[in-house]
């Protein structure tokens, strides 16, 4: 019975075989410390935080309450029902939207007016939906959600576009290259929580630190950066903004610096990668084509980068909606919350506030709506990905 | 036809003379002040804080460059009176337990997934790789009762807050690593199987004797992944640690913000010192630290 590579008839022959016993028993054996600790500790407590989050549960186990624990956080159920098929509306518009280019002309106009009427359909649901979860929801968790949308919005594509010029920068044949991107990725591998602690001085409200003497030097004021509570555009336009708009706090800004601070270098590593990946005679064929550097990036080094785009894209989105250990360090109590995304919030409401099953009811959500955004992404920025 | 290979040939000719003429030449300089632009953004907050690190507590107020004198001794003062040198060792003795954990775990399931038959192996593998979608945030809750002994009792003691199993066990396996392992104890070729089954060896022996010193390159990176996520770990030790005694240095850096709020040089000091094991490791295998970084994509 001599053994080759696996081919699939090899394998599907192989499973007609019996079960060899002993190598079974001994298999079991392999697998049951790793099995055991995941078992334990990362698949049991799936199961049991939703067990929890149906409890009143205030350190010891308390009563069931069945979902009012998802209730106090959202508020009503139809207010975030309404909420909800406000962004399904805003996807249907975007459909629309990209149907127009498709069609003949009668159609394009009517699918644009379309769409531009389901958009306001669906800021109308949105803010009305929004509106009533406020009016009965905790505010806390709530305000949560636009705070922790900021941060992502704020870091993930200003990370990725820098981290793809300075890539590109790099590949130019350039001197030193692994000098660079050895310093581009040192932020990158330095443990968040000492470079957030370096931050929280760096980003201090004394004249002496090193963010108001950069400040200093190119003609500003200095700031109160962690500590300042009102919104930037506030504070560096004096734009007054409501709601929504008026934007993330100074202090929020700060952490977003240093979140695009951490994770350039990373994604300019990766882009580097990729930009290995593109075969040089496609640039060769196109330079003598009379193509200039920009048509060159734009119509061969953008598409053919999508994919690292994209991957890059969905693994910081994700990770920014899960972002805790920095923005605990960086908080400070002058903020006044203004910079608690939503696991800052769980995890107060866990261990200050020690409502264990209220807790993970919200870390469940939080779940949850990364997980929708996931798909969203999934489609939308996935159908834009060229693999070539 | 004639008339395209001419036009090719101009072209080529145009680029040369326009690189003759330093028209490029202003470009690479262009090129070169962004990068540099860019590499003094990502290490000036380095020298910050070892220049602050080095600073008499008066000056960490007045100045922002250098100190007058550099006070060596900070390192000395936060190593031992801020207790540095406790949570050092702490987190010395969490990350290896971990890390001799993970190697172990995940050897032994990556080799039984990728070259033994069992029933249910493939579901098996299936459930454990599900676990890496669920954030932290949701299983946090149940851990930390399970490691407070309230759910069921556990072996080493009725609780394991404030203890090294509590710090090191829940993270002494993981799908990532069993996958990486697996991926690799796969390609092995069959024939080394079969020879060492003729020379009487079985699973155990052939595992020990022949994949593993086979197996250099994933191991080290098992390895050095599990150095770094244990190393960095903040939010569990937060938890499971209440007094000093297994507080590793992520938790008594973070300790140390909240207790001694103005001593901002002993802090970088401590920063520096939480740092610099990951930059030796760094600078020691950098090749494999980046690739293996860019390549499976380690961190959020």
């Amino acid at each position: 019975m001599a053994e080759q590579p696996l081919t699939e008839q090899d394998v599907l022959a192989q499973r007609k075989e019996r079960i060899d016993w002993r190598e079974a028993i001994e298999g079991y054996l392999f697998i049951t410390p790793a099995v055991l600790i995941i078992a334990v500790f990362g698949l049991f407590p799936i199961a049991y935080a939703f067990y929890m989050s149906l409890h009143r549960w205030r350190v010891r186990k308390g009563p069931l309450v069945g979902l009012d624990n998802y209730e106090k956080a959202i508020g009503d159920w139809q207010g975030a029902l309404i909420f909800v098929v406000g962004f399904i509306l805003l996807y249907v518009a975007y459909r629309l939207w990209q149907s127009a280019f498709t069609e003949e002309r009668t159609w394009m106009l009517l699918s644009k007016a379309g769409s531009a009427l389901v958009v306001i359909a669906a800021w109308y649901a949105i803010s009305f939906g929004w509106g009533r979860m406020l009016l009965e929801g905790d505010d806390r968790f709530l305000n949560a959600l636009p705070i922790t949308l900021y941060y992502s919005l704020g870091t993930v594509p200003v990370e990725i576009a820098l981290g793809m010029i300075l890539a590109y920068l790099l590949f130019q044949k350039i001197r030193g290259q692994e000098f660079f991107r050895m310093l581009y990725f040192l932020p990158y591998i330095t443990p968040v929580v000492a470079s957030a602690v370096v931050f929280r001085t760096i980003f201090s409200p004394r004249e002496t630190s090193l963010a108001n003497r950069f400040l200093q030097f190119i003609g500003l004021e200095p700031q109160k950066w962690l500590f300042e509570s009102r919104p930037f555009l506030e504070v560096v336009f004096g734009l007054k903004l409501e709601g929504f708009w008026a934007g993330p706090s100074m202090a929020l800004v700060s952490i977003i610096l240093f979140g695009i601070w951490t994770y350039v270098g990373y994604n300019a590593v990766i882009f580097l990668a990729g930009l290995g990946a593109i075969p040089k005679d496609l640039y060769e064929v196109a330079e003598i084509d009379g193509a200039g550097q920009w048509q060159l990036f734009r119509h061969i080094t953008l598409p053919l980068l999508s994919p690292v785009t994209f991957y890059l894209a969905l693994v910081a989105f994700i990770g920014t909606f899960k972002a805790f250990n920095h923005i605990f360090v960086m908080r400070t109590p002058s903020a006044l919350g203004t910079v608690d995304v939503a696991s800052i919030v769980i995890f107060d409401t866990f261990y200050k506030a020690n409502q264990y099953g209220y807790a993970t009811a919200q870390a469940i959500l939080l779940f949850l709506i990364i997980l929708g955004l996931t798909m969203v992404q999934n489609r939308v920025l996935g159908e834009r990905v060229f693999y070539g | 036809m004639a008339e395209q290979v001419q036009s090719m040939e101009q072209a080529v000719i145009r680029k040369s003379r326009a690189h003759r003429n330093g028209r490029i030449e202003w470009g690479r300089l262009l090129i070169y002040a962004i990068l540099i632009a860019g590499a003094i953004a990502a290490v000036l907050p380095f020298y910050w804080m070892v220049a602050t690190s080095l600073m008499t507590l008066g000056e960490t107020i007045q100045k922002a460059w250098w100190p007058d004198v550099p006070q060596w001794h900070n390192y000395v003062e936060a190593w031992t009176e801020a207790k540095f040198s406790k949570y050092f060792l702490n987190s010395v003795l969490m990350t290896a337990a971990t890390m001799a954990g993970i190697l172990f775990t995940s050897t032994l399931a990556g080799y039984a997934f990728a070259r033994m038959k069992f029933p249910g192996r493939n579901l098996i593998f299936g459930i454990l790789l599900s676990t890496m979608m669920i954030p932290e945030s949701v299983v946090m809750i149940p851990n930390f009762l399970i490691v407070r002994g309230d759910i069921f009792p556990l072996p080493f003691g009725p609780s394991w807050l404030n203890s090294l199993q509590g710090l090191s066990v829940p993270f002494m396996a993981n799908a990532f690593s069993i996958f990486l392992l697996r991926q690799f104890f796969i390609q092995i070729p069959h024939e080394l199987w079969d020879a060492a089954r003729i020379d009487g060896a079985g699973h155990v022996r052939f595992l020990t004797q022949i994949v593993l010193p086979m197996s250099k390159a994933p191991l080290m990176t098992v390895a050095l992944f599990s150095f770094i996520g244990s190393w960095n770990a903040f939010l569990w030790p937060l938890l499971v640690t209440t007094t000093d005694r297994w507080r590793p240095l992520m938790v008594g850096l973070w300790t140390f913000v909240t207790e001694a709020g103005p001593e901002t040089h002993l802090l970088m000091a401590g920063a520096v010192i939480t740092i610099i094991p990951i930059l030796v490791l760094y600078f020691l295998t950098q090749k494999q630290f980046t690739e293996g970084i860019a390549t499976s994509g380690l961190k959020g």
